[in-house]
This record gives structure tokens, C-alpha cells and sequence, in this order.
């Protein structure tokens, strides 16, 4: 009896320290991202960890979802989305929690040009480490090929701004990006990377247990890089598919609700074989 | 000192055919549900294409409306009765034509 409790608490013991080893990715996924001609776009929002398809978390709601809009060297514009999204529930093997789905109208992204989408939700409790996350994230999308601002800051707490077309990306490619927290370079910015292994399944609203990848090693799982003097990160893209990008803990606010806070800025960009 | 003309002639036309290959022209139209019909213009490397010259014809080839796209590469036109295509036109080799059937809301 003894014996078995000690190989659980052992068991345990090690599952916490893997699980730790994860990281946190708020999820905003779409299928396409590069569209000839609008069309309605089907979106999830979830919090997890994309490359286990891990443990599924409650990010505290949605505080702001829009898309800021452009073609060309044309004024921005700010699009409100938030109204289109409903809250559901989102299962992941062993284990769910509130997530969002909506379906964008074509006739609000029907445009060419560029839209960034910008997903703010509330606050996480990771309770083994006692403090909050706020993963503010961005998606950038474009219709018709005309570009617009995909390279441009859009003034949130903290972003990450691409330097390369994040829509239309080969497989090994070099992701490169500015790490900004209120507008300026972060410089030694630690970014977590992780590949969508586990693609979303749209209709059960599940990831599946089969994971595309096989990891070597535990270290593979998470990828970490860290910015530059300029607050510059550059990747290779391996793979083709969703490939997610967490800088942590550099946004501007450090507590919420008296505890710490690590508001973290995300960006998903999607690479395509060369065929 | 002809010659030099010549050359310098040649270095226009070549950085001017080079910038034609490096952008291409886009347009895309919808229905605006109220009889009209808004098209939007641009070029692939993101510049305006303000004042790019829009002819709507029928089903005959008559133009029936011409105008230029405004300062935000936008024209609007009412609804002809009828088949129609909606011409940009931006020059030889930069001009997007797209069929009035292919134009929905």
C-alpha cells in the first residue's frame, strides 16, 4: 500500500514538473489566413498548450476582440468584432474549459488589404505558480493580395510586430520580428515557440490526441529564443503549418488583483509548403 | 553625347519595366445591395491606386460609365441594367477586368 501511494505521489510529482515544462499559448485559429476573395471565417479562441495539445485553461473571458484594417498606405481602420463571438466549451484529452467561437461575416473583412486581429482576454490564475497571465494576441490576415499594415505596430501593451509577410510564408522561411512592449524594443525578451501538432477540430471543438510531430526530447516541445539589443527574434520554419510565438512577461502591467501578472504578447503566423 | 542619351534612355526604360514586373494590379468589386456597386483597386507592393482610370461597358462593349478610383482606391457606380464588366485600368499590362455576374454582395 505504502509502496503504491509512493510510486503515485512519484508519478505525481513528475507530471507536474512536465506540465510545467509547457508552454502557455492563447490559441486564436482560423484555417486560412490569405484569401483570394473574402469569405466568412470561421474562429476559436483557446487557452493551452498547442504543441501537446495540454492542458486546457480558462483565460477569464474576452475583453477585446477587433481587427485593425488596411490597404495600402490608406488610414487604419479598427474594426469591432467582439459581438460575433459566443462562449463554449473546448476538450482537449483529459481535460476542457470555456473557450470562444464565432464566424466573422464576409461583409466585415470583404476589403483587400490587410487585417490584424487582435485578441486581449482577461486573466488566467496559474495557481502552482501563484500569478496571473494576460496573453494579448495577434493574427494577421490578408484578402487580395494588396498589403497593408502587417508590418506595423498597433499600439497594445506589448506586441510582437513581424518583419516578414506572416500570411504568406514558405516552410523554412526565417520568421523575424520586433518584440515591443508600449511601443519600444524589448531587448533580451524571452519568446516561447511551439507548432500546432494537434490540429483544432472545428466541429467537436477538440484538439485530438494524434499529435503530427514526434518530440525527441521534452526540449523540443517548446522552443525558446531570445530577442535581440533591437528587440529582434528570428526563426527558421521547419514546417509547414501554425507555428505560435510567446514573448513573456514584458507588457507594461505586473499585477492584477494584488498578485503578479505576466502579460505576455503572442503571434500565430501560418507557413505553407512549396510545391 | 548621343550615346549618353541612349544609355540613359534605356537605364529609364529598364527601372521603369522592372517596376512594372514588380507589382501587379488588383481589383475587387461587390454589390452594395442599395443598386450600386463599390470596386477597390490596388498593386501588390501596397501603392494607391488613386486616380486609376474605371470604365464600366455592356454587354456590347459600349462604355456606359467612366470615372477614376478616389483617394482611397475606391469607385462606386449605380447598378447597369444588364451584363456588364468593370474594367481598371491602369495602363498596358496593368489592367484587372471582372465580369458584372461575378459581382456579388
Amino acid at each position: 500500500m505504502k509502496k503504491r501511494f509512493i510510486m503515485l505521489l512519484t508519478v505525481a510529482c513528475v507530471l507536474a514538473v512536465v506540465s510545467s515544462a509547457f508552454a502557455h499559448f492563447m490559441v486564436v485559429y482560423t484555417p486560412e489566413i490569405a484569401f483570394e476573395q473574402a469569405e466568412d471565417m470561421d474562429v476559436r479562441i483557446l487557452f493551452t498548450h498547442p504543441a501537446e495539445a495540454g492542458h486546457m485553461m480558462d483565460m477569464g473571458g474576452v475583453e477585446e476582440f477587433y481587427a485593425v484594417f488596411q490597404r495600402g498606405d490608406s488610414e487604419p481602420k479598427k474594426i469591432d468584432l467582439k459581438g460575433h463571438l459566443k462562449q463554449i466549451e473546448w476538450t482537449n484529452p483529459g481535460s476542457k474549459a470555456p473557450a470562444f467561437a464565432g464566424v466573422i461575416p464576409r461583409k466585415e473583412v470583404r476589403s483587400m488589404g490587410d487585417y490584424v486581429f487582435v485578441m486581449k482576454p482577461g486573466y488566467y490564475f496559474e495557481k502552482e505558480e501563484d500569478l496571473y497571465m494576460q496573453q494579448i494576441t495577434k493574427v494577421i490576415m490578408n484578402v487580395g493580395g494588396v498589403p497593408g499594415n502587417w508590418s506595423e505596430p498597433v499600439g497594445l501593451p506589448c506586441e510582437i510586430v513581424p518583419l516578414i509577410k506572416p500570411y504568406a510564408m514558405w516552410t523554412g522561411n526565417v520568421f523575424k520580428a520586433q518584440v515591443l512592449s508600449e511601443g519600444k524594443p524589448v531587448a533580451g525578451a524571452e519568446v516561447e515557440v511551439e507548432f500546432m501538432s494537434h490540429m483544432p477540430d472545428l466541429k467537436t471543438n477538440s484538439m485530438p490526441e494524434a499529435s503530427s510531430v514526434e518530440y525527441p526530447h521534452d526540449a523540443f516541445i517548446t522552443q525558446t529564443i531570445f530577442s535581440d539589443d533591437n528587440g529582434y527574434i528570428t526563426f527558421g520554419i521547419p514546417k509547414a503549418g501554425w507555428w505560435g510565438f510567446a514573448a513573456l512577461g514584458i507588457g507594461p502591467d505586473t499585477e492584477h488583483n494584488g498578485k503578479e501578472l505576466s502579460q505576455d504578447a503572442v503571434i500565430w503566423v501560418k507557413a505553407v509548403d512549396m510545391k | 553625347m548621343k550615346k549618353l542619351l541612349i544609355l540613359c534612355l534605356l537605364a529609364a526604360m529598364l527601372t521603369l519595366s522592372v517596376q512594372a514586373f514588380a507589382h501587379s494590379p488588383l481589383m475587387s468589386c461587390f454589390d452594395n445591395g442599395d443598386g450600386t456597386v463599390t470596386c477597390e483597386g490596388g498593386f501588390s507592393d501596397g501603392s494607391s491606386a488613386a486616380g486609376v482610370s474605371m470604365h464600366v461597358k455592356g454587354a456590347d462593349g459600349n462604355v456606359l460609365i467612366e470615372g477614376k478610383m478616389n483617394q482611397d482606391s475606391e469607385f462606386t457606380f449605380n447598378k447597369p441594367e444588364g451584363a456588364y464588366t468593370v474594367v481598371f485600368d491602369a495602363g498596358e499590362g496593368h489592367s484587372v477586368v471582372i465580369d458584372g455576374s461575378n459581382i456579388v454582395e
